[in-house]
């Protein structure tokens, strides 16, 4: 393509100036593969502390609401009672774990038995949340049995396992044995196999872990469970998924992200005034391109107007420029990626004392696409107005300057 | 003779607000094939605005306009473009080469621009163009290394490059020394005889013009003199007016 060797040309025949222009949208490229791999990391590392520990999707029975009955028989507002003593349950739970076995998005499965119960010795009473889960699974959301800092974590029959700061409010410590008195008004005595320290205040705090088989007498549920916790390989995809196994369930499955509006609200945030820098790097290459291109075509129009005069058509005028348009933000665009990504790794390896990047750099999610194909076309954009300017160019008027 | 210029009735009128300049006041003219021609006029006699309106560079306001036999002046902007590529070749005062080019390139730029590239061809062509205008030595050169008379050279060879039926040549040796002018205007003079190409050259250059086969003057918009005469006549020889 001619077009392309002649704005080859006039790209060279400055080789300071474009390597100056090329530089400057390199450096516009760069900070767009910084912010967006920085947001990235940002989103990446929030997101793992909130749901590390934590369910991604919460499978629990339907919110039971009072329906309005019709009938030839009945009077015209009738409405069918919600009973709040009946317990709410997942009855059909194997059912159900089948089905989230055979989802390739979920990588761990908890059913439980959740519910109120106080914790007694002697005079002090401190009311806690009881999880009963399978003990083969106790570690499916929340790593616990790693953090056991006191017993042996076997939950057994009669086990309980409590985090750090319940042990030293009560003074407790592995082997001792204690009453639970549970909401039900059941009471049983059972034994601390093992204290925890997860490092979440709300895990260490109030929470106590027991097997589903005791926790059954317990909360009277002989058959069901109470929820079913799930995570899935990308938290992601929660949304979606949740969507999915409700309607293929019947069952209320709340995203990680419901949970936590404020996080999602921030996380937002984060990424539209990423979007925002991203967008202004992207306007400063484009006036950058286009100012240098426009003083370009200014100082080419004799040779245009001769072009033009021994009839070379528009359509290839206009193509020199904005080729070199293309080619200024391709080159800047792969030189930018490169440079980003460098800088990224550079600031991913520098960590802290304990081993943490300083910065929370996702340099793999640089947005390298979105960068080279968004910088090639901006400046693309960029030459059209100096392409469209020189492509008229007034031979008579150009030659006669 | 084929005829290759018929311009009748060529008027021009410029408007500055409500002022009206009628530079041309109606020229008729005629070239035929192989005419060497001189366009002669003092400043402000409307000679460049009769080139530019001969090479499709500038609409007339009225009259009308055949070249090669094609009626020409009612033209689209872009048939008028394609008309100037394939049927005119332009030489200027200053030479306007493309400073980012070789001779060759240059030469061969009219050609290759529309085409899409420099086929093996419009290479040869353009090689051969410029040993014609002696310039062998210089084909690959860039053109910023060229001396102003060498510059001049390959633009006439930029012009024969897509076989023009007329040569427009507007102060072809305007800029340069006594002896590459002359040099340029042989090189003119030489083409004209050996292939038959018909140029109109709009000159100062009494000199010039006195080496020319035609002689045209242009004055306040009217053509006053059209004469046609042997080039290289013996001394004493006057040229006849035929209008």
């Amino acid at each position: 393509m001619f077009a392309l060797k002649v704005a080859q040309r006039y790209l060279l025949s400055n080789p300071s100036q474009t390597l100056l222009l090329i530089a400057g949208v390199a450096l516009g490229v760069t900070v767009f593969v910084f912010i967006t791999a920085l947001i990235a990391g940002l989103a990446v590392r929030l997101t793992e502390q909130v749901t590390g520990n934590s369910a991604h999707i919460s499978l629990e029975p339907p919110t039971r609401v009072a329906r309005v009955l019709v009938g030839p028989d009945l009077p015209v507002e009738s409405v069918a009672l919600v009973s709040t003593f009946q317990r709410q349950q997942i009855r059909d739970w194997p059912r159900v774990i089948a089905l989230l076995r055979a989802n390739p998005e979920v990588s761990a499965i908890s059913p439980r038995i959740s519910g109120s119960a106080f914790l007694v010795k002697s005079e002090a009473v401190q009311s806690v949340a009881i999880i009963g889960v399978e003990p083969q699974g106790i570690d499916a959301i929340s790593r616990i049995t790693p953090t056991i800092i006191d017993g042996d974590g076997e939950l057994g029959a009669d086990g309980l396992l409590i985090g750090v700061r319940l042990a030293e409010d009560l003074g407790l410590s592995a082997g001792q044995p204690i009453l639970l008195r549970t909401e039900r008004g059941v009471e049983r005595q059972l034994t601390i196999r093992g204290v925890f320290r997860s490092g979440l205040q709300s895990l260490d705090e109030r929470v106590a872990f027991l097997s589903l088989q005791a926790a059954r007498p317990l909360f009277v549920l002989p058959e069901g469970v109470t929820n079913i916790e799930v995570k899935l390989k990308d938290p992601d995809d929660a949304r979606v998924t949740a969507r999915f196994l409700a309607e293929a369930t019947g069952l209320r499955a709340t995203p990680w992200q419901e949970k936590n509006l404020s996080l999602e609200d921030a996380l937002v945030a984060q990424g539209r005034t990423g979007s925002m820098i991203q967008v202004f790097s992207l306007i400063s290459i484009i006036i950058g391109v286009a100012s240098a291109l426009v003083l370009s075509a200014y100082r080419r129009r004799a040779e245009v107007g001769i072009m033009r005069a021994f009839g070379v058509p528009g359509a290839f005028i206009l193509w020199v420029f904005l080729l070199q348009g293309l080619l200024i933000g391709l080159i800047g665009a792969v030189v930018g990626c490169a440079t980003g990504y460098g800088l990224c790794l550079w600031l991913e390896g520098i960590t802290s004392v304990d081993g943490v990047p300083i910065l929370p750099i996702a340099p793999e999610q640089g947005g390298y696409v979105a960068a080279l194909v968004l910088t090639t076309l901006g400046a693309t954009i960029a030459s059209i107005l100096p392409a469209r300017s020189a492509a008229r160019v007034d031979p008579l008027e150009a030659i006669q300057q | 003779m084929t005829r290759v210029l018929e311009a009748q009735g060529i008027e021009k009128v410029f408007l500055n607000g409500d002022e009206e300049t009628r530079v041309l006041k109606g020229i008729d003219l005629t070239l035929d094939e192989g005419e060497l021609a001189a366009l002669s006029g003092a400043s402000g006699s409307g000679k460049s605005t009769l080139l530019s309106i001969i090479g499709l560079l500038l609409r007339p306001t009225a009259g009308s306009l055949t070249i090669s036999g094609e009626r020409v002046d009612n033209l689209s902007e872009r048939k008028r473009a394609q008309f100037r590529n394939r049927r005119l070749g332009f030489v200027f005062q200053f030479h306007h080469l493309l400073p980012d080019f070789t001779a060759m390139e240059n030469v061969a730029f009219p050609a290759a621009a529309p085409a899409g590239g420099i086929s093996r061809d419009m290479r040869d062509r353009a090689r051969n163009l410029l040993e014609r205008v002696g310039l062998e030595d210089r084909i690959d050169f860039p053109a910023t290394r060229l001396s102003g008379g060498q510059k001049q050279r390959v633009a006439i060879a930029r012009a024969l490059m897509n076989r023009p039926d007329l040569i427009i040549a507007d102060e072809p040796t305007g800029n340069l020394d006594r002896e590459s002018a002359d040099r340029v205007l042989d090189l003119m003079r030489e083409v004209n005889r050996e292939d038959g190409a018909t140029f109109l050259i709009c000159t100062h250059d009494e000199g010039v013009a006195a080496r020319c086969s035609r002689r045209l003057t242009l004055r306040d918009g009217e053509l006053v003199l059209n004469v046609s005469g042997a080039v290289d006549d013996p001394p004493g020889w006057r040229p006849q007016a035929d209008v």
